[in-house]
Formats: structure tokens, C-alpha cells, sequence
């Protein structure tokens, strides 16, 4: 995390002369390897494929990939699309109820009675298994897919906006109940703020579930999305379809959760895990 | 620090008066496992005054402040501070307690600000009185750091800061300088002076340091190891402003002497 400036502040300052002197070296430095693993990886699969002259339905070299690709790119993006607006709406319908609910059993004793034994039993139901049930719940179409989306988004917030607002330092607590704040007052200005690290982490981990959520949706539910590409090219055993929209989802996956991360930054600069390079006095 | 103004730092609103104690005591826990923390202190503060409490750990000092504080009920007993009698978080009274207990996603001025946004105060005017305050502390140049990034003395001084706030009537001090080094204690305890003759505050400071106490302070309670009890009452009337020096005077040696003899008789410290 943030990885730029924590390594600037570790060097010494003769590294730091050489990283101004040297800045290709250092960038090669960094991203051969990885470059060079992907190279020989590629290149075997491509290799072995050919060589073994195995048929490209069973699986197709990655050039055929790159190919399908690009003569594809309006279908893929346009299901893409259909899979990020299911999975954009159901996240943030999980994170309002997620917070609220948490919220609720955070701070009543008679809603943690009353909601955490429902949480519990629902939360260890196989959510996959329920699928075809939202099907019938709720018909064919994005509608059944965003609820899909929710129940993989919804439990991660709960359970950390509850850990987060049931640790606030109670020194903190009694200090400003030793200034006269209010219940109101205590929940804005200490208990959401201090519970801001963990609540994100949650909402870190059901924005990376919400894609996943949405592509099980799609396969029982839906005529759109990369989810259903994905079964009608496997029916049609056009493999190399379906490679290049597991790549595209898989390339979509890694820039959510840099943009979760970018977010988490902006509005924790204060935390530890963000404070990267910056000394303390 | 020397030629820093404190004109500012005067308390304009009316005083709360004296705090008067009647045979207050504290009891924890149920009937089988019920421990006397506080046996019947009875006791008058008089406005403005500094005073210290010291006293073996776990003698009760700190339930005694909380009990003042409103922060907690007695067992038995009444307290009144400036003839109301206490009853919940007592108006008029900040305490700075061990930790400094900053918020971390707040800046320093943000940190300061604080009471000013609970007690719905002016902000504006307490923006200008935030810096003004932080000036006088020394941190201001740190106004728009976060805590993480301040030693464990400006933290303290921060925070001391963020207690004059809403310019109270009485600071209660937990052994708010016992987590830091020696040094930077020392400067604390002419620090603490300096507020205490600007802004004329009454003080209640709680520590287990005999020096500390006698220094900063018009009267040093020594209390007893549990149950709480004040075994002595000693005056302090060395003028002020004092210099650290003074601690090496006779008469300063003499007062510290007498204390230590307090506990010694008590068995709480082996002469």
C-alpha cells in the first residue's frame, strides 16, 4: 500500500542520489522480473498449445485470446458494463444496509438480541445455493442479480462497521462525556470516525466480492453481463471468448480495488496504514 | 518559553466557587467482594487554588478526581462544587488525563477544537482562541499536523491546550505528566505554572510525584494507601512564579521530607 513514498522515506541518502541518477535502471530494476515471468509463462502455454496441437476449444492459445480479444471488444465491454452497473448498485445497497444494520447492533442491546441470531443462521446459508431461489423471488433480470450482489456485499460491512464502532478507545469515551456531549455527538465525532479504518475494510472486501456476486447472478439469472458471455460461450465452445472475458473481469478486479484503496486514502490520511513516507517528530 | 505573553489566556467567565467534600467515600464491587477505595474524606478547595494530591498507587487519588469530576458516584457522602451538588459531569471543568488521549484523524487545531464543537461554542471565536492557546504551549507551528506525527510532550501540550478550550473554571489533572521523561516533565511543570498564573484556574492535580506536587502547587492532600484517607494537609507558599531551583532550597527539601515521612509512616514507602 502506498508502497511509492514508504520506500522513498526508507532510503538513505546516497540511494536517494542514485534513484535521481538512475531512474530507468531502477524501473527496470522493478519491472523486469515480473515482465520476464509473464513472458515465459505466456510463451509456454503458447508453445505447448501448438505444439501439442491441442484444439482451441479445450484451450486456446493466448494469441487467439488477444485476437478474440480485440475483434470482440464492443460485445466484452458492453457486458462488462451490464456486470459493473449490477455490481455498482448492489454494493452500494449492501454498504447502506451493512452500515445501518450494523449500526443497530453496535449501539442497542435490544437490536443485537434481536438481529444477530438472524445474521448468524442467514450468513452461514451457501449463498450460491440460493441463487435459483432469487430467481423465482424476484424474476429474470438485473433485479435478482443486484439482490444476489447484496447478500455477497452486505455481511463484510455489518460485521465490520460492528467491530469498528465496538472499539473505540473508552478513555476517548469518557472524555467527552466529561465535556457534556451528547449520544449524538459521541456517535459523529468519535465512534463513526475511529471505526472509519475498519468500516472501509469491510467495504474493501465486498467491493472486491460485488463482481464475483454478480457473475453467479448473471449465470442463473440474467440475458446480459459477463456472466451470461461466459455461459453462452461456453456453449457455443467458444473457448477463446470465454478466456478473454475472465481476462477482462480479472483486469477489472485489480483496478477496483486500487480505486477501494485510492478512496481509503483520501480519507484516511491519518491512519498508520497510510501514512507512507512521512516522519513523526 | 520565557517571554511568551499569557494575557489571553484570562478566564472572563464567572467562577464556580469552592468544592466542598463531606465525608465522601467510594466502595467497588458487590457485598462479598467489596473494595473500600475512598474512606470518608472530608475536605474544602477554595477557588483558584492549585492543589495537589499525592499518594501511593492505588490509593484511591484517581477515584477521589472522577468523584469531584461527576465521573462517578459516591457510595456515600455529598459533594457540592460552587454550591450545586454534584450529580453528572460537573459544567466549567476540563481534565487532561495520563494519555493525552488526542483524536487521530484530527489535527492538532481540529484536536483543540473539540470541546468548542461539543459545547457548541462560537467557532469562530474559538478558532483565534485555538491559536492564540496552541502560541502559548509552543506548539503552533504543528497546528495543521495529526497527533501520530508529535512527541509525547507537544502531544500532552496539545491536549493541555485543548482543556483551557472553553475557558473553564477548574482543571482537573490526572497524572498527565507521568508517561513522559523527566525533562520534558520539568518543562511541563513550569508550563502548568505558567497557565495556572494566567489564567488564575483553579487545579486539582493528581500525581504520584512528591516533587511535582510540592512545585506546582498552594497545598499538597497526601493520601494514604487503600483505603483512601488524607493523612496530611501541607501549605505551600513559596511565591511565584518559582523556578525549577527552588527545589533545591532547604525550605522546598523540608516540605518533600514531610511528606515522604507521611508515607513512610504508613509503611507505604521504606525509609
Amino acid at each position: 500500500m502506498n508502497a511509492a513514498p514508504a520506500s522513498y522515506s526508507e532510503e538513505s541518502p546516497v540511494q536517494k542520489t542514485q534513484y535521481g541518477r538512475s531512474r530507468v535502471a531502477r524501473a527496470m530494476h522493478d519491472w523486469f522480473p515480473p515482465l520476464l515471468s509473464a513472458v515465459i509463462g505466456l510463451g509456454l502455454w503458447e508453445g505447448l498449445v501448438r505444439y501439442y496441437a491441442v484444439p482451441s476449444y479445450v484451450l486456446p492459445p493466448p494469441s487467439l485470446i488477444v485476437v478474440e480479444f480485440i475483434s470482440q471488444w464492443n460485445y466484452l465491454i458492453v457486458q462488462l458494463g451490464w456486470t459493473v452497473l449490477a455490481a455498482g448498485i448492489g454494493v452500494v445497497l449492501g454498504i447502506v444496509i451493512g452500515v445501518a444494520t450494523g449500526a443497530a447492533v453496535a449501539l442497542s442491546d435490544t437490536a443485537d438480541r434481536m438481529l444477530t441470531p438472524w445474521l448468524v443462521v442467514i450468513h452461514a446459508v451457501p449463498k450460491v445455493v440460493v441463487a435459483p431461489l432469487f430467481l423465482i423471488w424476484f424474476g429474470f433480470g438485473i433485479q435478482s442479480e443486484i439482490f444476489f450482489v447484496v447478500t455477497f456485499t452486505f455481511f463484510p460491512v455489518v460485521v465490520a462497521t460492528i467491530t469498528g464502532l465496538k472499539s473505540a478507545d473508552p478513555d476517548v469515551l469518557q472524555m467527552v462525556r466529561s465535556m457534556g456531549a451528547s449520544r449524538s455527538q459521541v456517535l459523529t465525532k468519535i465512534l463513526f470516525p475511529s471505526a472509519m479504518p475498519v468500516i472501509l475494510s469491510g467495504i474493501k472486501l465486498s467491493i472486491s466480492l460485488a463482481p464475483v456476486g454478480a457473475v453467479i447472478g448473471e449465470f442463473v439469472a440474467s440475458n446480459q453481463g459477463l456472466g451470461h458471455l461466459l455461459i453462452r460461450a461456453v456453449g457455443d465452445m467458444d473457448t477463446a471468448l470465454a478466456f478473454a472475458a475472465v481476462a477482462l473481469f480479472s483486469v477489472f478486479g485489480v483496478l477496483l480495488w486500487r480505486v477501494a484503496e485510492k478512496i481509503e486514502q483520501m480519507l484516511l490520511p491519518w491512519h498508520p496504514s497510510q501514512r507512507g513516507g512521512a516522519k513523526s517528530h | 518559553m520565557n517571554n511568551r505573553s499569557t494575557n489571553n489566556l484570562r478566564v472572563d467567565t464567572p467562577r464556580d466557587g469552592r468544592i466542598v467534600l463531606d465525608q465522601v467515600r467510594k466502595v467497588y464491587g458487590g457485598a462479598a467482594g467489596a473494595v473500600e477505595a475512598i474512606s470518608s474524606i472530608t475536605l474544602t478547595l477554595e477557588e483558584g487554588q492549585s492543589v495537589s494530591v499525592v499518594g501511593p498507587s492505588g490509593c484511591g487519588k484517581s477515584t477521589l478526581m472522577r468523584l469531584i469530576a461527576g465521573l462517578d458516584d459516591t457510595s456515600s457522602g455529598a459533594i457540592h462544587v460552587g454550591g450545586r451538588k454534584v450529580g453528572g459531569p460537573v459544567p466549567n471543568l476540563s481534565i487532561v488525563f495520563q494519555r493525552d488521549l488526542l483524536l487521530d484523524w484530527r489535527n492538532v487545531l481540529d484536536n483543540v477544537l473539540l470541546p468548542a464543537e461539543i459545547k457548541r461554542l462560537d467557532i469562530k471565536a474559538a478558532r483565534s482562541r485555538a491559536a492564540d492557546l496552541l502560541k502559548q504551549m509552543g506548539v503552533a507551528e504543528f497546528s495543521s499536523h495529526y497527533p501520530w506525527q508529535l512527541s509525547g510532550g507537544m502531544r500532552q501540550r496539545v491536549s493541555i491546550a485543548r482543556s483551557l478550550l472553553p475557558q473553564p473554571s477548574m482543571i482537573f489533572m490526572d497524572e498527565p505528566f507521568s508517561a513522559l521523561d523527566a525533562m520534558t516533565r520539568d518543562q511541563m511543570n513550569v508550563l502548568l505554572q505558567e497557565v495556572q498564573i494566567a489564567t488564575g484556574v483553579t487545579t486539582l492535580l493528581i500525581t504520584h510525584s512528591i516533587l511535582e506536587a510540592v512545585f506546582v502547587s498552594d497545598r499538597v492532600l497526601v493520601m494514604s494507601g487503600r483505603p483512601g484517607r488524607i493523612i496530611d494537609d501541607i501549605a505551600v507558599d513559596f511565591p511565584r512564579p518559582r523556578k525549577l531551583s527552588l527545589r533545591e532550597t532547604p525550605a522546598f527539601t523540608a516540605i518533600v521530607g514531610r511528606i515522604r515521612e507521611q508515607f513512610v509512616k504508613t509503611g507505604d514507602l521504606v525509609g
